[in-house]
């Protein structure tokens, strides 16, 4: 599946398309946590689940980047590999990943997911998403 | 003369001075303060639309400006300052940024250059020691002190035995904000700050180790504690976790209520709701809650650079020198009163990646500096000089200024051209001693990344938006 890093003069962001919503967000989530660590090299010696309530396809995408986001730094992970199962609600997930100090650090660590410029989309082919990120 | 930007037409009304005439449904023109050099590099990216963006907004006043330092953000431009009326306009968590009250303190010293040089590497060593930086990195406070900070600020961090009484006459809003609420804090925001107190973070965050290369006003540089020669420390952080959190709550409940209010605006990153409302007062007691925090934060790093230098020298933190200079925000909204059109009018003044900048007599500024103006902390790249400037009379930005040099090139393009390793090398060549957080970090931060600091002051001052006191050059870079 496709995904680029978006060239932005402070920031960054990643646009990428996918079959199905939740697996766009798994792509953009993948693609925010690679920019700060690069691939997930070895397998994930800590997990976590989160459930995100649904709305606008836009906002689903914002509010499960911005939930990753909030537990990668309270649990202190940078997770590597991210699971999107669509409910009626909105998104159950689970994130696996590495303790920040075992981390190689390849980009700054990410402070927020903006609205800015955001792009969710129904496509022809599934579904096309475009995020920028604060650092 | 004029130049183009993304479609937008930019006329030159001065030397130094480009304007977004209104088009659409701008409610007032943008106005660059740029030299034609920098404009050419402001209009490589896609600033200059969203200097329009901001002019859509309900209450804005007189102009949509842009700092000479401007650069592509999110929403806000970085280097935007908006001015909204209270009475009728709106506040977007837009035009403060996640990192609320991200900011800039100047420590001096009674060190000289040659005195850091015999001691350079015991310096650099403590400093690398004791500075929680990077990601998950540790912090220097204890959690308990929390909810003090958010109440108190600076104040908290000084009761908690970080810093000096006296340095609370030099910061801004003497390091405590007016308004903060606890309660109007997430928990998620408290969890997620909460083990951040006293750490630097990473980007483009850093403690760096300068000296008075040359001073411009030495009047203005006596009053601020600063000569020729003299070793300073400079530190450049913000609210962590804690306001980035903030700011996507805010956000999140904005974008819900801005239907309700009937506003409409042109990027979702400019969320915004009317001053006066319930999420309006909402918002501002949470910012000011978070801007606590960065105070907070600003001082206790200052605390552990006095520990850093005394440990070093073999002497007592006091007897280091390391009074300070002054310590700014770049990322607030405030409400201040200014003159519009002869009438005083209470205001909510957005500054994202923008230096308030009183000039000489404002009631706001300490005794001593209100004589000569408020100090502006200009930080350049690590590399590159920093400069100190001064407030001056007759701002035509609402008593703003720049924050820094602004960056040029992305992320992804200043990685491309060098990697973390040679930019170390290049600044260790120079003479200049680092200690990063990650080696390969650097290349995103190096110099040529960045716009040119000195034009950047230059046109800071032929603008009338500050006057240069001096010149700062770095010894010495912590970064995250």
């Amino acid at each position: 599946m496709p995904r680029t890093v978006l060239s932005h003069t402070a920031d960054t962001g990643i646009d990428a398309t996918a079959p199905t919503l939740g697996e766009l967000i798994e792509e953009l989530a993948t693609g925010m946590f690679e920019l700060v660590a690069g691939p997930a090299e070895t397998e994930p010696s800590r997990a976590v689940e989160a459930t995100v309530e649904g709305g606008e396809p836009a906002d689903l995408v914002v509010d499960a980047l911005s939930e990753l986001l909030y537990l990668s730094e309270v649990e202190d992970v940078v997770f590597g590999v991210v699971d999107v199962v669509e409910t009626n609600d909105g998104v159950g997930i689970t994130a696996g990943g590495m303790p920040s100090g075992e981390v190689d650090v390849v980009g700054p660590p990410i402070k927020a997911v903006t609205y800015h410029g955001l792009v969710v989309e129904a496509t022809s082919e599934g579904w096309h998403g475009r995020v920028y990120f604060d650092v | 003369m004029s130049a183009e930007a993304g479609g937008v037409e930019l006329v030159r009304k001065s030397d130094v001075v480009w304007e977004l005439p209104v088009s659409g449904d701008m409610r007032v023109p943008g106005r660059i303060f740029a030299s034609g050099r920098l404009i050419d590099a402001i209009t490589q990216d896609r600033a200059a639309d969203q200097v329009a963006n901001v002019a859509h907004l309900p209450g804005i006043v007189e102009a949509s400006f842009a700092m000479p330092d401007i650069h592509w953000g999110y929403g806000f431009p970085i280097g935007g300052v908006a001015a909204t009326r209270v009475a009728d306009g709106v506040v977007s968590p837009g035009g403060v940024g996640f990192d609320i009250c991200c900011g800039v303190r100047l420590l001096a010293s009674k060190f000289t250059e040659e005195d850091f040089a015999g001691n350079r590497d015991q310096v650099m060593a403590e400093l690398d020691r004791r500075i929680p930086r990077g990601i998950g990195k540790g912090a220097i406070a204890p959690r308990a002190i929390l909810k003090d900070v958010l109440r108190r600020g600076a104040a908290a961090a000084v009761a908690a035995g970080y810093g000096w009484d006296a340095d609370l006459e030099r910061c801004e809003e003497r390091g405590t904000s007016d308004g903060a609420e606890v309660d109007a804090m997430t928990d998620r925001a408290l969890t997620r700050g909460g083990d951040q107190l006293g750490s630097l973070g990473a980007g483009n965050h850093f403690l760096e180790v300068q000296a008075v290369d040359r001073v411009l006003d030495p009047t203005a540089a006596r009053v601020f504690g600063l000569e020729e020669g003299m070793v300073v420390v400079m530190i450049h952080c913000g609210s962590r976790g804690l306001g980035h959190q903030t700011c996507t709550d805010q956000l999140k409940l904005m974008g819900n209520a801005m239907n309700r209010y009937g506003i409409a605006v042109p990027d979702r990153q400019l969320a915004s709701v009317p001053v006066t409302s319930t999420e309006g007062r909402s918002y501002l007691a949470a910012m000011a809650a978070s801007a606590n925090f960065a105070w907070a934060n600003r001082h206790i790093l200052a605390h552990e650079a006095r520990e850093a230098f005394a440990r070093a020298f073999g002497i007592a933190p006091r007897s280091t020198g390391m009074d300070l200079v002054y310590d700014v925000a770049h990322n607030l909204a405030k409400l201040e009163t200014h003159d519009l059109d002869g009438v005083a009018t209470e205001l909510c003044v957005h500054r994202k990646g923008a230096t308030r900048a009183f000039g000489p007599g404002h009631a706001d500024l300490p005794d001593d500096v209100r004589q000569v103006g408020q100090p502006v902390l200009i930080p350049g790249s690590m590399g590159t000089a920093s400069w100190v400037l001064r407030g001056v009379a007759a701002n035509p930005a609402f008593a703003s200024a720049a924050h820094g040099a602004g960056r040029v090139m992305s992320r992804k393009k200043a990685k491309a051209h060098s990697s973390g390793s040679e930019v170390r090398r290049a600044l260790e060549d120079a003479g200049i001693a680092v200690r990063p957080g990650s080696v390969k970090l650097l290349s995103e931060e190096a110099p040529y990344a960045y716009k040119d600091v000195d034009e950047v002051a230059d046109v800071c001052e032929r603008a009338g938006l500050a006057a240069r006191v001096a010149r700062l050059r770095p010894l010495g870079v912590v970064k995250g």
